[in-house]
Order: structure tokens, then sequence, then C-alpha cells
């Protein structure tokens, strides 16, 4: 469903180049949940926004259900792949309700029906429909979560791209979250491509995990070898390490 | 029963969970307007540009005389003068009647300057912050261009070239206001273009002229708006400046900067035909600056939503 070959991103800053994502391959099968996993820098987040056209891909291709995609991005490539942003105080527009955003990408798309299509979303993440018309500050931060799962939903997309969806969470709406969209994607056999630094939400959700260090690819492990803790690198078994206590839980 | 009414218009405005849009909006405005109560002097200012409409409106039933009929045997009486409250001017006519009729050019041109400086500054502002690059470039290069000149002096050269009137002034004023709008929305657009919020509705394939209307204007309007009424008062001098020299409203329409023009010959010997207009002009623009000074902090994006 997915696939990244060879993919490198360079941001230019000042006259300085920062390489951000070096020579990064991989491939997720349509229905798979696909890990990224590393610590802060390591590139990670870079890879799903190259994939979405937000960082500017320098070398590399990127294919979504065998096609490369076309840059820019365009509509079609919007109703394929969507994607879930890190932190839900920033990735909804404070000054629009919770109706206009989720109506927004039906408007874009011009589907019609669009207050039984609302309603429906709200009720898919656990929302009460009570909720629609208010403001993102009105909502707590696992709920503004669930609004912002709700709109990359709205246009149906086969993949969604989870940028640490649960980092900015406290850790009882963290599982909640989770298991939102682990019901999500078994019910509407989504692909996932999910990036975190913390390996027991990876362990928790994805099928496969890539560790990445430095804008590289470290160590491909399947969730077998995760949970048997057969690392091949010491910087993959140190990751483990500073996560396995809560894994096992 | 008005008080079961007022009760449910309130619980209605309070209402957790709106059930419309048009409901939620009037619930975030009627939010705004409890915390601009909680500003006295911000309620002074817009007490005074309320009694400036009403003033404006009903200038014919309000005013005692007739603005321009000219009596030469009552000219120059003082204030508190027997039927003229402020006194009459040069050729008699009754100083209050000429500042209330006033009032209405004085909103007609805050009125045409707001329509058209702000949006034209707002939309070169947040194109030139939203695309960057050479179309940044041009777009803020000519906006300082416009900046560097003194403001009256440009309007003075476009009045001259198209000709006195209010309608030039106005134009002239617009064409001059603009910049610093550009400018404020140009500073907003750049700390909001980058966020998660634009970067999700651009995945989700809208077009420039969407993102920039629909989601980057509704963040650059408090501070626009903020500016537009501190900007009010500067509006209404010039206006009066350009009146006073004799390139705004022409005679004998009873604009305020041409009031304090004709009264200049008197100012020592008949002080009130200078001061009366200037008084007015003074207290509608303390009135527009007040009222900006609460607006900044209800409307304040970063101050809202708390």
């Amino acid at each position: 469903m997915i696939g990244v070959r060879g993919l490198s991103v360079t941001f230019q800053s000042k006259g300085r180049e920062v390489r951000a994502v070096e020579d990064v391959s991989l491939s997720v099968a349509k229905g798979e949940s696909f890990g990224l996993v590393g610590e802060s820098g390591s590139g990670k987040s870079t890879i799903l926004r190259a994939i979405c056209g937000l960082a500017p891909v320098t070398a590399g291709e990127i294919e979504i259900g065998g096609a490369p995609v076309p840059t820019p991005r365009g509509k079609g490539f919007a109703e394929r792949v969507q994607m879930v942003f890190q932190d839900p105080y920033a990735s909804l527009h404070p000054r629009h309700t919770i109706d206009r955003t989720l109506s927004e990408p039906l408007a874009i798309h011009a589907v019609g029906d669009t207050d039984q299509r609302v309603m429906q979303a709200l009720a898919d993440v656990g929302l009460p429909t009570s909720f629609r018309f208010r403001y993102p500050h009105q909502l707590s931060g696992g709920q503004r979560q669930r609004v912002a799962i709700a709109r990359a939903l709205m246009l149906q997309p086969q993949v969604l791209l989870l940028d640490e969806p649960t980092s900015a969470l406290d850790a009882s709406v963290q599982a909640e979250t989770l298991n939102l969209l682990s019901r999500l994607r078994d019910e509407r056999g989504l692909t996932f491509l999910m990036v975190s630094h913390d390996l027991a939400v990876i362990d928790h959700m994805c099928d496969r995990v890539l560790v990445m260090q430095h804008g590289r690819a470290v160590e491909e492990m399947s969730r077998a070898d995760l949970a048997a803790a057969r690392m091949k690198t010491d910087y993959a078994r140190s990751l483990f390490e500073a996560s396995a206590d809560r894994m096992l839980g | 029963m008005g008080g079961a009414v007022m009760a449910g218009v309130m619980a209605w405005l309070r209402e957790q969970n709106p059930t419309s849009r048009a409901q939620a909006r009037a619930g975030q405005w009627f939010l705004g307007w409890l915390r601009l109560k909680r500003n006295p002097l911000a309620m002074v200012g817009l007490a005074i540009i309320v009694v400036l409409l009403v003033v404006a409106a009903f200038a014919p039933q309000l005013a005692p005389h007739d603005p321009i009929a000219q009596n030469l045997r009552e000219r120059l009486l003082p204030p508190l003068t027997d039927g003229h409250l402020l006194g009459t001017d040069d050729f008699g006519r009754d100083i209050l009647t000429r500042i209330l009729y006033g009032a209405r050019i004085t909103l007609y041109i805050v009125a045409l300057v707001t329509v058209t400086a702000p949006v034209v500054g707002l939309m070169i502002g947040t194109v030139a912050g939203y695309f960057g690059g050479w179309v940044d470039e041009v777009l803020m290069r000519t906006t300082d261009i416009f900046l560097a000149f003194p403001r009256l002096i440009l309007a003075l050269a476009l009045v001259a070239v198209l000709g006195p009137g209010i309608e030039n002034a106005v134009l002239a004023i617009a064409l001059t206001a603009w910049p610093p709008y550009a400018r404020v929305a140009r500073a907003e657009t750049l700390t909001v273009r980058n966020s998660d919020y634009i970067a999700a509705v651009r995945l989700q394939g809208a077009g420039a002229a969407r993102i920039i209307w629909g989601h980057v204007v509704p963040m650059c309007l408090p501070s626009v708006i903020i500016r537009v009424t501190l900007d009010m008062a500067g509006v209404i001098l010039t206006a009066a400046g350009l009146g006073f020299l004799g390139l705004g409203a022409q005679p004998p329409l009873s604009e305020w900067g041409l009031m304090i023009s004709a009264g200049r010959k008197y100012l020592f010997e008949q002080w009130w035909v200078a001061t009366m207009p200037g008084l007015a002009i003074f207290i509608v623009a303390l009135g527009f600056n007040l009222l900006g000074d609460g607006l900044r902090d209800v409307l304040d994006p970063r101050s809202a939503g708390k």
C-alpha cells in the first residue's frame, strides 16, 4: 500500500543543509500497521510529512497503492491518505467549530449530505453529537484528538498517517485513543503508518517497526522480535529497555 | 414576561452545546461582550460611538436650526446665548447644529475608510504572508513604498490631482491607510501558516484561496480590527486636516475640520467658533481609541479561548 524507496529529505536553513532523513526505505502492506520509532529529531515525523508533501523530497520515491504520488499531492491523494497530527491543541482551527472542521473536507471535495456525515463521524469516534457546534477550546485534549481522527476519516481514506497521536495526552486517555484507532482500523481495513518515540505504543498497535536514529533506518523488527527482545543493534536494545517495563504490563 | 424572554435569550447564548453555527457564533460574541463590559473605559468609548451613531442618524430631528441657512444679524454669538447653546459662526449659523450634521460626514468618512483600507491591506498581507517568496517580496516592497510617504502629504497630492471633495478625500485616506494593515496581516499570517491546522486543511486538498479566506483571514481579523479602531482617530484627524486645508469637504458642508478652518480667523476674539468642532473631533477620536484598547483585550488571539 505504501512504498518508500531511498527517501532523503534535506532542509535548507540559512545556507546550512540539515539532513533530516537519509536513504530510508520501507513498505507497508494493505491493512498492516507499521511503526516508526526513534528519539526526537531522528526524522520519523519528517518521513510522514514527506509522504504528505509537507516536507521537500530531495531523493527517492514514494508510492501509494503501487503508483508514485503526484506533486503537488492534490485532491486524489487527499481521498486516499490522511494524517493525524501530534498535538491536538495545535491541529484544530481555534476559530472554527467542530462542525466547520469536520465539514470542510466535504466542502473541498464537493461531497453532499454534510449534516448526516458529520453526525456519523462524531458517533464513530465516540463523541456525543451535542458537541457538534462547540469550539476546540471547549474540549479536552482527548476529545480534540478524537475530532482530529474524525476529520482524517471524513474522506474515507485507505491510509492513515499517525504522527505520535497520543504523546500529548495523559496515560488513561492515551489508551482510549489507541483503542479507538485499533477499532477503526479493524472496522474499515485501514493501513496505518505510525510514528512514536514510545515502543510500548508501537508494540500495542503495530505489526512491524522500523527503528530510526539520526535520520537513518537502524533496524526493522516484527512484533514477535520485539516481544522476544530479539534486537540486532545496541540502539534498538537501549530503546527497548527504556520502555520494557510498560510493554510487559 | 420580558424578564422570562431575557432569561431565555441568556440561556440560549450561554448554552454549552449549541445546536447551530449561528448559536455557537452568537455565544462567542456574547462571551466577548461580557469581557468587554468589564472594562469601564472601553464602555465609555463605546458609549461615545453609539452617541455619534445616534446623532448622525437623527441630526435633522435633534438639531435646533438649519445647518446652512445664514443669518448675519446673529453672527459670532457666544456660547449659551438664548437659542444657540454653542454659539454661532461668522455667517450666523448655529454651531451645535453644524456639529450634529458634521457627525454624519465624519461617520461617512470613517465608514468608507473602514470598508476599503483594511480589506485591501488584509488581502495583500495574507497573500504575501501565505505564499512567501517573490510574491511576498513584490507586495511588501510596494507596501514599504507607500509607508515611506508621509500620509497627509500623499493624501494631499492625490486630492490635488483628483480635485477636492469628500469622496476623493476618502480615497486619498484609504490609499494611504492600507499599508499598516498589510503589515499586521502578514505578520499574523506568518505565525499561522506553518501551523498544524493549516497543514491539515492543505492535506485535505484545499486550494490557496480557500485556505487564505477560510483559515488564515479569521486568525488575522482580530489584530486588524483592533488596529482599525485605534486608527480611526487618525483617519478622523486626517479628514479634518484635509477639510482644514480646503481639500476635503467643501463649504457650505459642515465638516468639522472645515469648521475649525473657518474659525481660525476669529481664534482670539471668538474662540468658540474653532474650539467647539475641535472638541467634537477630540471626543470622537478619544472614543475610538478607548474602544480599540478594550477590543484588544477581548479579541487578541493570544488571550482568546483561555
